[in-house]
C-alpha cells in the first residue's frame, strides 16, 4: 500500500515566498542603506533611523481590541469600554516605548576572529545603554541569522553574535545587519538597520585527507633546536608578526622606523617547507586546504615550517601569530595569479 | 518526537504569572461556572506548572484532543445544548485555556493564554457590573499585563519589578483610555441581539402567578429600579408601581398574554390629580415589562409602548440596566364602557374548580344588592374575619382558592389578589391582577427612591359601570402596615419573632443606605453613561449641539496630545545621565586645543601628543590635565572642580 503524496507545485523563481522575501529584503537593505549611507563602526542609534512595525501578534490584538469595541458598544457595556480603550491606549504606549528602547543605543564592532571555511564566524558587536533605563528584549540580526536575546541594565555594555557560516576561503561579509526589540508587548517590532560594511577572514578548510607533509629539512644543523637559531648574522628582513621581539632590529627601528627582523644564517633548526607548488592535488582550492591542514598539524607539534607560495615565501617559524599569517596568505590567495607549473 | 513535547523549564520565568494571570481572570466566573470546570482549570494548571518544573514531557496530541471533545460535549451537556450567551461562552474559555495550558510550550504560545484571561475580563463585566468591578477589572488589566510584559524581558527580573513597569505603562494609558471613554460617541441601538446567560438566578417578577404552589417567599433585598422625582413625592399608600396585567385564571393560575402594543391605549385614560414627574433606572430584568406608577400619562423613550392593559413594555428585552422617565396621575378612569366581548373575557373561570368560592360569591351577591356594596363586603371579609398576612403560607392542593378562603387562610397579597379576583368574576364583576412593585424607600442621600425586589406585589383591578377600571388591593384590607409601611414594616414582626431579633441596628441601615446611593451615582453615571448622558456632558463642557463627529474629532485629539506627551515623557527618561562636569570642562579644553583625543587615549598621551603636535603652553595643558585627572577620579571636591574651570579658562591655544 502507498501513500499519496501530494506535493506542492514547485513556482517558478519569481513566485517563490522565500526567495521573493529574501529579495524584498535585500531592495529593502539596499534603500536603507541609500538612505543613510555608511556607518562608522561606532554608532548611536537616533530615532530618526529606527523603523516600526505591528507584529503578527499585534494584528491579532488589534483585531481583538476592534471585536471587544464592537462588543461594548453593541451591550452599551461601559466598564468593558474601560478595559478596551485601556488596552487600546496601552498598545499605543507600547509602540512608543518599543521605539524608545532602541534609541540612543550605542552599536559597535567588537571584532570577528578567523575561521575555517565551513565554521560560523562570529562577529561579535557591542550594544551599549547610555540611558538610566534598562533596555529589553534586544537581538541582532542578519537575514535568518540571529544573535541571543538580552536586557540591558542602565549603562550596561554587552556583546552579543552574529555567526555567519562561511563556505569558501577568503573574506565573510557582514555588508549589513538589524537590531531589533519586541519590548514590551510583542505588539510591535522597533528595529534599526547598520551598515557598517564588516569582513572577517576566512581560512580555507583544512583537508579530511591530506597526503604526508614533506620531510623535515635540517639545514646546517647537526643537532635539533626548538628555537631559531641565532648563530651568524645574516641580514634583515621585514619583520612579520610572530616574529620574537629578540629578533628585531631595535636600533634600526630607532633610527629609520621600520620594524624589521634580524635573520640568521646556518641555524641548526629542523623546519619543513609547505610549497603550493608541489602539492600533489588536481585543483588549487585542494591544495590550499592540504597546505592548512599541513599548518594546522604541525603548529600542533610546535614544529617550525615555512609556506612558500607563488611569488612569495614565509620563512619557517612557529607560534599563533606565524600561523594566522600563513592561513592568511592561503586565504587570500588569488588563483588567477597562480600560474602552477 | 520527543522534542516536540519536550520542556526544558524555560518558561518558569513567566509561565506562573500567565497562570496566574488567567486565574485571577476567571476567579469572578467561578460561581457561575459549573465545578468540573473550575476543577479542570485548577488541575490543568498545577499539572503544568509541574511538567515544567520537572521538566517532563506534555501530554501527548492525541490525549489532548480527546479532553477538548470531552470538555466540549460536557460544556453543551451542562448548558442545555448551547454555546451561545454569557455562560456558556465563559465556560468554553475557561476550558479553552486549561487545554491550552497543556500544549503551551514555547514563550509566545502564552499569548493565546493572555488573550484567552483578556476576553474572560471582558466576559465578567458583561456578567455583572457592581462598584468593585471597576477595580477588579484595573487590578486584572494590571496583572495580565505583568504576566505579558515578563515574556519579553529577556533577563528574570524581580516581580516587583515588572510590576513596577507594567503600572507605569498602565498610568501612561490611562488619561488616554479616559479621553476615549468620555469621548467616543455611544449609541442607542444594539447591532445584533443579546444573549445573556438566564442561569445567574436574579429575581424578577414571573410572568404568571400561581399562589399555593410556593410555600415560602424569599426577600430579596436586591433593587429592582430606583425612582428619582421632580418635585412631589407620592405618599406611601398611591407607591403603585404597575407591571404587568393577568386575565386568564385555570382555577389554580393566572397567565397573561405577550405584550403587544396598541397605539390606542393612551387614549382610553382619563386621568385628574396630581401629575408625578420622575425618573426610573431599571435593572435588567430580561423581560419586556415597564414599571410606572400607576397610572402613568406620558412616557419617553420612544421604546417604550403601552399594550391594551395599559401595562408598559419595552420594545427588547431589558438585559441591560436602562433609564426611562415618566409622568403618572393617581387618579383615572379607564375604559368607561366596555365590549361585551371584553366583559366575558374578564369575567371567565372554570365552573368545575373553587366550587365553594363561587358558590360564596354568589350568595354574597346576592344579599349585597349592588357591586359597590359586594365589594366592600368581601374587603371586610378579609379584614375583619381571621385572615393573616404571612410569607410562609401552607401549600394548597387542587382547589387552592377554596382551600384558602375556607381553611388555611394564611397568604401573601397573591393568594389575596387571586382569591378576591376570583370572588369578583364569580359575581359576575370584570376583574384581573396586576403585578408589580408596592412601596419603596427614600434615600436621603441620594435624593432617589429604591424599589426592591422584596416590594413585588400583586394587587386586583376591577371594572364598575360608569366608573371604568378601579384598583382595588385586598391585601391592604388584611395587612395595611404592608402598604403603609413597606415590606419590611410588614415582615420584621413575623420574621424578627421567629429568629428572636430585634430590629437591624439603625447604623446597619443608614450605611445600607448610604451604598446605595454611592450605588445608584455609579448606575447613572459610569454604568449608564449612553447617549443621553453623553449628550448632557458634553453640553456641560461647553460644546455645542454634540454630535458623533465632533465627538470624534475631539477624541482622536486628544489622543494625540496625550501619545506627544507621553513619547516626550519616554524619551526624557531614556536620556543619558548627565555628564561628569570634569568631563565637560575637559571636552572645552579639548576644543581649545584643536585636537580631537582619539578613542581610549588617557589624558597623559593626550597631553603628550599635545606637546608633540603644536608648540602649547606645556605648564598650562600639564595643569589642566592633572586638574582633570583630581576631579574627575579622585574624591569628590568642589574644589577641585573649580581649579579645572579656573586652569581651563586659562588655557589659550598658542598660534
Amino acid at each position: 500500500m502507498s501513500s499519496i503524496q501530494w506535493q506542492f507545485p514547485r513556482l517558478p523563481g519569481v513566485l517563490n515566498p522565500t526567495r521573493l522575501r529574501e529579495a524584498a529584503q535585500e531592495r529593502v537593505g539596499r534603500w536603507a542603506q541609500k538612505r543613510q549611507g555608511k556607518d562608522p563602526r561606532n554608532t548611536r542609534l537616533l530615532s530618526k533611523r529606527i523603523y516600526i512595525l505591528p507584529t503578527g501578534i499585534g494584528l491579532i490584538f488589534a483585531l481583538m481590541t476592534f471585536a471587544m469595541l464592537l462588543g461594548s458598544m453593541n451591550y452599551n457595556n461601559n466598564l468593558s469600554f474601560v478595559l478596551t480603550f485601556l488596552l487600546i491606549s496601552a498598545g499605543l504606549v507600547s509602540m512608543h516605548q518599543c521605539q524608545r528602547n532602541l534609541v540612543g543605543l550605542e552599536i559597535s564592532f567588537a571584532g570577528v576572529d578567523p575561521v575555517f571555511a565551513g565554521q560560523s564566524a562570529e562577529f561579535r558587536i557591542a550594544v551599549t545603554n547610555h540611558a538610566r533605563t534598562r533596555r529589553y528584549n534586544i537581538q541582532l540580526y542578519f537575514g535568518r541569522i540571529r544573535s541571543d536575546i538580552d536586557d540591558l541594565e542602565p549603562g550596561e555594555s554587552r556583546v552579543f553574535h552574529l555567526d555567519l557560516p562561511t563556505t569558501a576561503r577568503g573574506q565573510v561579509s557582514l555588508p549589513r545587519f538589524g537590531i531589533r526589540t519586541l519590548f514590551p508587548f510583542e505588539l510591535f517590532r522597533a528595529w534599526a538597520w547598520l551598515h557598517m560594511d564588516l569582513q572577517g577572514l576566512v581560512y580555507p578548510r583544512p583537508a579530511d585527507h591530506a597526503p604526508l607533509p614533506p620531510p623535515t629539512e635540517t639545514a646546517h644543523g647537526h643537532r635539533q633546536h626548538d628555537a631559531r637559531g641565532e648563530e651568524d648574522f645574516a641580514g634583515l628582513r621585514k619583520f612579520h608578526s610572530g616574529d620574537s621581539p629578540r629578533q628585531v632590529a631595535w636600533k634600526a627601528f630607532a633610527r629609520s622606523g621600520d620594524l624589521l627582523s634580524k635573520q640568521f644564517s646556518g641555524a641548526d633548526t629542523s623546519s619543513q617547507w609547505f610549497d603550493l607548488r608541489q602539492v600533489e592535488a588536481a585543483d588549487f582550492e585542494t591544495r590550499l586546504s592540504i597546505l592548512t591542514r599541513w599548518i594546522v598539524d604541525a603548529e600542533r607539534t610546535h614544529a617550525d615550517y615555512g609556506l612558500r607560495l607563488i611569488s612569495d615565501e614565509i620563512p619557517p617559524a612557529n607560534g599563533a601569530a606565524h600561523r594566522h599569517q600563513c592561513l592568511e596568505a592561503l586565504a587570500l590567495i588569488d588563483f588567477d595569479s597562480g600560474s602552477l607549473s | 518526537m520527543s522534542r516536540r513535547n519536550g520542556t526544558d523549564g524555560s518558561l518558569l520565568a513567566s509561565l506562573p504569572y500567565t497562570l496566574g494571570a488567567l486565574a485571577f481572570s476567571i476567579a469572578p466566573h467561578v460561581q457561575y461556572l459549573p465545578v468540573w470546570v473550575t476543577v479542570t482549570f485548577l488541575s490543568c494548571s498545577a499539572a503544568r506548572w509541574y511538567i515544567e518544573k520537572r521538566r517532563w514531557r506534555l501530554p501527548p496530541a492525541w490525549l489532548r484532543i480527546a479532553l477538548a471533545m470531552l470538555c466540549f460535549l460536557a460544556i453543551l451537556f451542562s448548558y442545555n445544548q448551547t454555546i451561545s450567551g454569557v455562560g456558556p461562552g465563559s465556560a468554553l474559555l475557561a476550558v479553552m485555556g486549561s487545554l491550552k495550558m497543556l500544549e503551551t510550550r514555547v514563550r509566545r504560545d502564552q499569548f493565546v493564554l493572555l488573550f484567552i484571561s483578556i476576553f474572560m475580563i471582558m466576559a465578567s463585566l458583561l456578567r455583572e457590573q457592581y462598584l468593585w468591578s471597576l477595580p477588579y477589572l484595573l487590578a486584572a488589566v494590571l496583572i495580565t499585563m505583568t504576566a505579558w510584559l515578563r515574556m519579553s524581558q529577556a533577563r528574570d527580573v524581580s516581580l516587583l519589578h515588572s510590576l513596577r513597569s507594567s503600572s507605569r505603562l498602565l498610568l501612561y494609558a490611562a488619561p488616554i483610555a479616559l479621553a476615549m471613554w468620555i469621548f467616543f460617541p455611544r449609541i442607542s441601538t444594539p447591532f445584533w441581539s443579546v444573549p445573556i446567560d438566564t442561569s445567574s438566578g436574579r429575581s424578577g417578577l414571573s410572568e404568571n402567578m400561581s399562589p399555593g404552589d410556593i410555600s415560602s417567599l424569599s426577600l430579596s433585598d436586591a433593587v429592582a429600579f430606583r425612582v428619582t422625582f421632580d418635585g412631589a413625592v407620592p405618599p406611601p399608600s398611591q407607591r403603585y408601581w404597575r407591571g404587568l396585567v393577568l386575565h386568564q385564571f385555570n382555577g389554580r393560575s393566572w397567565t397573561g398574554r405577550e405584550p403587544l402594543p396598541d397605539p390606542k391605549a393612551r387614549d382610553r385614560i382619563s386621568a385628574t390629580g396630581d401629575a408625578y414627574r420622575y425618573q426610573v433606572t431599571l435593572e435588567p430584568t430580561r423581560q419586556h415589562w415597564i414599571f410606572a406608577l400607576d397610572i402613568p400619562v406620558d412616557w419617553s423613550p420612544e421604546t417604550i409602548k403601552m399594550g391594551s392593559d395599559l401595562h408598559l413594555a419595552y420594545t427588547f428585552p431589558i438585559d441591560q440596566r436602562i433609564r426611562y422617565s415618566a409622568v403618572s396621575r393617581t387618579r383615572y378612569s379607564v375604559d368607561s364602557q366596555l365590549t361585551r366581548m371584553a366583559r366575558d373575557w374578564y369575567t371567565r373561570f372554570p365552573e368545575e374548580r373553587n366550587p365553594r368560592s363561587i358558590e360564596y360569591a354568589r350568595e354574597l351577591r346576592a344579599a349585597a344588592g349592588s357591586d359597590e356594596r359586594y365589594i366592600n363586603t368581601v374587603i371586610r371579609a378579609f379584614h375583619d374575619e381571621e385572615y393573616f398576612y404571612t410569607l410562609q403560607p401552607p401549600v394548597l392542593g387542587r382547589d387552592p382558592v377554596d382551600q384558602f378562603l375556607f381553611q388555611t387562610r394564611r397568604g401573601f397579597c397573591e393568594h389575596y389578589a387571586s382569591a378576591f379576583a376570583l370572588l369578583m368574576r364569580a359575581a359576575g364583576i370584570p376583574s384581573r391582577i396586576v403585578l408589580g412593585y408596592q412601596g419603596g424607600e427614600l434615600n436621603p442621600y441620594g435624593n432617589h427612591m429604591i424599589v426592591r425586589q422584596s416590594d413585588a406585589h400583586a394587587w386586583t383591578e376591577v371594572w364598575l359601570a360608569d366608573r371604568g377600571w378601579q384598583r382595588i388591593d385586598p391585601t391592604a384590607a388584611v395587612a395595611p402596615e404592608r402598604i403603609e409601611s413597606g415590606m419590611s414594616g410588614a415582615m420584621f414582626g413575623e420574621i424578627g419573632a421567629s429568629w428572636g431579633l430585634n430590629a437591624p441596628a439603625e447604623w446597619l441601615h443608614q450605611l445600607t443606605l448610604s451604598l446605595d446611593a454611592l450605588n445608584a451615582r455609579w448606575n447613572e453615571w459610569i454604568l449608564g453613561y449612553g447617549p443621553e448622558n453623553q449628550e448632557r456632558f458634553m453640553k456641560w463642557l461647553g460644546m455645542s449641539k454634540p454630535d458623533w463627529q465632533k465627538m470624534f474629532l475631539t477624541l482622536i485629539a486628544l489622543v494625540t496630545i496625550g501619545i506627544v506627551v507621553i513619547s516626550i515623557v519616554l524619551m526624557r527618561r531614556n536620556r543619558p545621565p548627565p555628564r561628569d562636569p570634569a568631563a565637560v570642562l575637559y571636552g572645552q579644553f579639548t576644543r581649545k586645543a584643536g585636537l580631537p583625543p582619539r578613542t581610549g587615549e588617557t589624558p597623559f598621551d593626550y597631553a603628550q601628543r599635545l606637546r608633540e603636535t603644536s608648540v602649547q603652553q606645556s605648564d598650562c595643558v600639564d595643569r589642566v590635565t592633572s586638574r582633570y585627572l583630581k576631579a574627575r577620579y579622585g574624591t569628590p571636591d568642589e574644589h577641585a572642580l573649580q581649579e579645572l574651570e579656573d586652569a581651563v579658562s586659562k588655557f589659550r591655544r598658542s598660534a
